[in-house]
């Protein structure tokens, strides 16, 4: 593609791109997030693209791989346009009637509509299906629009508007006070308001700065950014640039996961074609500002999305996070003045620039603006990615947008924040979700991770599970950290297998208060949180555990036992033929006996027995 | 490494002495009468016990946390074919012993000022974290220690000799990359993609031409899980951890490939065909739980699917 060489040109090249699309035309947009492609993505395209090639329809109907649509939970996902029918769980036997639809030659596919678990009705469009229509998507709304791969597709929908608008017309102050302006606060978890983050980085003297984007998602349960990267590499690069401009940078670094393969490869496609074209480089756009970006790959280690351990690996070290009495805007990234933010930040950065402060200002909550994007997943019905509007309430998220949790289940908690959030019980969920009010419960906005849990999850467990995680993710500097966690987790594990002992729960508190206290880092000073908010909201699961010795949800293996009802079994043999251990015995169509002995509580005939034979106490 | 250490400190060894033959040219006021020789292998114990017992106070300084060096090691020594510690051992112990030598184990010289007869030295000595002087060598802590640390990096294995090829690869990444410390990571990340772990004789090689201590990347390779020092199987199996697969089951899952496949999690099987690992959420939360293996994802993974899942490879 051709060199731009001033703003003008750009816009020159962007009429042309739009004057070359014929709105009308047919185009069928198949997600190409990554859930969308683990469940078959792939070969629906090939098979599409086949059916298109087969029938000669090549210069009537488009496809496009696009970005994450949101709606995991029902993928491999299929939008045609400009009808916007949305179909989903596709497979590849449907290619034919897809293209035969786009084309108008034939009518709406009754079966692949998308039907509400709750109240049963088809949706045909997008906007009508309730888990889209309570959303507001301001950073993922151009997911679904645009082939991440193509620079034309961004520049289409008005991509790199909103960095020209800064470049030409608004001076560094000006970009810095607006994004202050907008209230805009680090989406990361910490909440930190940019724009100050910024203005302290622009008034550090010295001629290298560095923006830095943090894509180090770590947090188990969370894949917004990875969606983000992967839908719309170039909202995140443009944001960095914009922010580059502000504080006076030239270079930047994208440290990712290296979980996301996908999201690297789009990325470096990302930025391949900002240079080609001209956007990044020297001399940008005719003018002195010059601006480049690598990509550094993380190596699996949590505490990397730590600030100042995400700089220490991207200089080759080891992660460990170091006392923050000098600010990064100080001495960051090879000691010098730094702006770290994380990628969804980054990506609400051309949308306050292109809409203005205001106008962002006006979405959201007195202290918490805009939108948050969150990963709604656990035992709920809907679960994928929801961008809402902060001050929406828990329960609207979960009941509304989510579709509540599964029949014959009850909702017990949702836990946010990730290791360093909390469970937020089910009576809390007129809580708003704000950066503030979440802490207040015990939790915290986090990343955004938001699990549904319903009344299989067992509490105790949850706590040992993230405990478990911060264990083994420790770096280990601090040793409050390093050894404390390790005794929680044996106090918790000796409680999950039913050794539990009177005093444990006060010794779990006494060992909260001083990791909380003495921890250098936030992994440290938050690893608490999931175990003190389920103390708070759960005492009574404690209490059974250790004193009655009693899993009520029925995870903790040690302390249930399985029997066979003889009344309802039918001798089906399933439960017997699922039992690794052959601790069933019994003849077909008699009831079968299960040896307590032999079992492992694996829960395996529990699962497939269709007529609650298998009984667990 | 180790191998080369001790080298470069037999070398240093033998320029202790070179500086004690100086200083005899020099006026007699100049001169201490101490000598400082650096490595306590076998050419740094015999130059301490020669100018010891020819009067100088001697000051040896060395690395490890003994004297002995390579020649310990070894079982015979050439030509002669004489058995090695015969030699040593009573070098070692009179160098011990000796009223004129001060030992200074876990030492290192980082500073060396004046002229050939009057040195200063400036010595950085380790924490042993045993008192010397209340120790008896009893052995009885060493027994009672709750854990072992096996050397990651064995000195007295044989190590196979870097293929050209792959010396050839290694220098290309080095080339792409560059030779600073910055570079470590990516270079690492692109052996282990490439070999499925970090071999030992690879890491040497890198280590040498970034620069960098061998310890060092030890460290940075133990403290990310994506580095393995281990062989791994030809197909890796990770099953997600994260929050939701874990409340989803996959905790059931991990149990089941446990049994199947007879390993543990970390563990490869004896044909080398698949690894098992957990993974810190591989972001596909919404198909939990999730398993993937090699570049393929499972999604909505059952106990009784794991099985007919495994047959594919």
């Amino acid at each position: 593609m051709k060199r731009v060489l001033s703003t003008q040109e750009l816009e020159q090249l962007r009429s042309s791109i739009c004057s070359e699309r014929d709105v009308s035309r047919p185009c069928i947009a198949v997600c190409g997030g990554s859930g969308c492609l683990a469940t078959g993505g792939h070969g629906v395209v090939e098979a599409l693209r086949d059916e298109i090639t087969a029938t000669g329809l090549a210069d009537r109907v488009d496809l496009r791989l696009t970005g994450c649509h949101g709606l995991c939970e029902c993928g491999p996902l299929v939008v045609l346009y400009p009808s916007k029918v949305f179909y989903q769980r596709v497979q590849t036997e449907d290619a034919q009637a897809i293209v035969a639809n786009a084309t108008g030659d034939s009518d709406t596919i009754e079966r692949l509509l998308y039907v509400d678990p709750n109240s049963g009705e088809r949706s045909v469009s997008e906007d009508e299906i309730p888990f889209y229509r309570r959303q507001q998507r301001l950073v993922f709304g151009n997911n679904g629009l645009i082939d991440p791969t193509r620079i034309e597709d961004y520049l289409a929908i008005g991509g790199y508007s909103a960095f020209t608008k800064a470049l030409s017309g608004m001076s560094p102050q000006d970009v810095v006070s607006e994004v202050t302006d907008a209230g805009l606060r680090g989406r990361g978890g910490g909440g930190f308001p940019t724009g100050w983050k910024w203005e302290a980085a622009q008034e550090e003297e010295g001629d290298v700065k560095y923006v830095i984007c943090n894509a180090d998602e770590g947090d188990p349960g969370a894949y917004m950014d990875r969606s983000l990267m992967e839908g719309n590499p170039h909202s995140v690069l443009e944001g960095m640039m914009i922010g580059a401009y502000a504080i006076g940078a030239s270079e930047g670094y994208v440290y990712i996961r290296t979980e996301y393969p996908l999201a690297v490869e789009r990325l470096e496609i990302a930025i391949e074609q900002a240079r080609e074209i001209g956007l990044m480089g020297e001399g940008i756009l005719g003018t002195d500002f010059a601006f480049d970006v690598h990509i550094s790959q993380g190596s699996g280690a949590f505490v990397c999305g730590e600030s100042s351990a995400l700089i220490a690996s991207i200089e080759g070290k080891p992660g460990e996070p170091r006392a923050k009495h000098v600010h990064m805007s100080e001495s960051g990234l090879w000691g010098k003045p730094t702006t770290l933010n994380n990628v969804e930040t980054w990506a609400n950065v051309p949308v306050i620039i292109g809409k203005g402060a205001e106008w962002f200002a006006a979405i959201g909550t007195e202290k918490s603006k805009g939108t948050k994007v969150f990963s709604l997943v656990g035992n709920v019905k809907n679960s994928g990615l929801v961008e809402v509007p902060m001050g929406i309430t828990l329960g609207e998220i979960v009941n509304e947008i989510g579709g509540g949790v599964p029949e014959g289940h009850e909702l017990k908690a949702v836990q946010t924040g990730g290791p360093s959030g909390g469970c937020i019980p089910a009576d809390l969920m007129h809580l708003t979700v704000d950066f503030d009010s979440l802490t207040e419960a015990g939790s915290m906005m986090g990343s955004g991770g938001m699990i549904v849990m319903d009344d299989t999850a067992c509490m105790v467990d949850v706590a040992r599970y993230f405990v478990e995680f911060l264990v083994e993710e420790s770096c280990g500097k601090c040793s409050s950290c390093r050894e404390g966690l390790r005794h929680m987790y044996a106090v918790l594990s000796r409680i999950c297998l039913g050794e539990g002992r009177a005093g444990d729960i006060e010794l779990l508190e006494d060992l909260c208060e001083v990791i909380g206290s003495a921890s250098l880092c936030g992994l440290g000073t938050s690893a608490p949180n999931p175990v003190l908010s389920t103390l708070r909201y759960f005492r009574d699961e404690y209490e059974a555990h250790i004193e009655r010795k009693q899993c009520p949800a029925k995870v903790c293996r040690s302390l249930l036992t399985y029997t066979i009802d003889p009344e309802a079994c039918v001798g089906c043999t399933a439960c017997r033929k699922a039992c690794s251990v052959e601790a069933i015995t019994g003849e077909r169509k008699e009831a079968h006996a299960l040896d307590a002995e032999l079992c492992i509580q694996c829960g395996q005939c529990f699962e497939v027995c269709r007529f609650d034979a298998v009984k667990v106490s | 490494m180790q191998a080369d250490v001790t080298n470069e400190c037999q070398c240093s060894a033998a320029t202790g002495a070179v500086l004690a033959g100086e200083c005899q040219g020099t006026a007699a006021t100049d001169v201490t009468g101490a000598v400082l020789v650096l490595g306590g292998g076998i050419a740094g114990i015999q130059a301490s016990l020669d100018l010891a017992n020819s009067g100088q106070k001697v000051y040896l300084v060395e690395r490890s946390p003994a004297i002995g060096g390579n020649m310990a090691r070894l079982d015979k020594t050439f030509p002669t074919n004489d058995c090695s510690m015969c030699i040593l051992s009573p070098k070692v112990v009179e160098c011990g012993r000796h009223l004129n030598v001060d030992l200074i184990t876990l030492g290192e010289v980082t500073e060396l000022t004046g002229k050939a007869g009057k040195f200063t030295a400036r010595v950085r000595k380790r924490a042993r974290y045993v008192d010397q002087d209340a120790c008896t060598g009893c052995g009885a802590c060493l027994e009672s220690c709750p854990t072992q640390c096996q050397p990651r990096f064995d000195t007295q294995r044989d190590l196979p000799v870097l293929s050209a090829e792959h010396t050839a690869l290694l220098d290309g990444l080095v080339e792409t990359h560059g030779h600073s410390q910055a570079a470590l990571l990516p270079i690492l990340q692109e052996i282990n993609e490439i070999c499925r772990y970090l071999p030992q004789e690879m890491v040497i090689h890198v280590a040498d031409r970034l620069d960098v201590p061998v310890s060092e990347i030890y460290r940075i390779g133990t403290f990310y899980t994506a580095f393995s020092f281990e062989p791994r199987g030809e197909h890796t199996i990770s099953v997600c951890t994260g929050t939701a697969c874990h409340i989803k089951g996959a905790p059931k899952l991990i149990a089941e490939l446990n049994r199947e496949l007879g390993i543990g999690v970390g563990g490869t099987t004896e044909d080398g065909r698949f690894t098992l690992e957990g993974v810190r959420c591989l972001g596909c939360c919404a198909l939990a739980p999730v398993v993937k293996i090699g570049g393929r994802i499972y999604g909505g993974v059952k106990v009784r699917e794991i099985a007919k899942i495994l047959k594919d490879y």
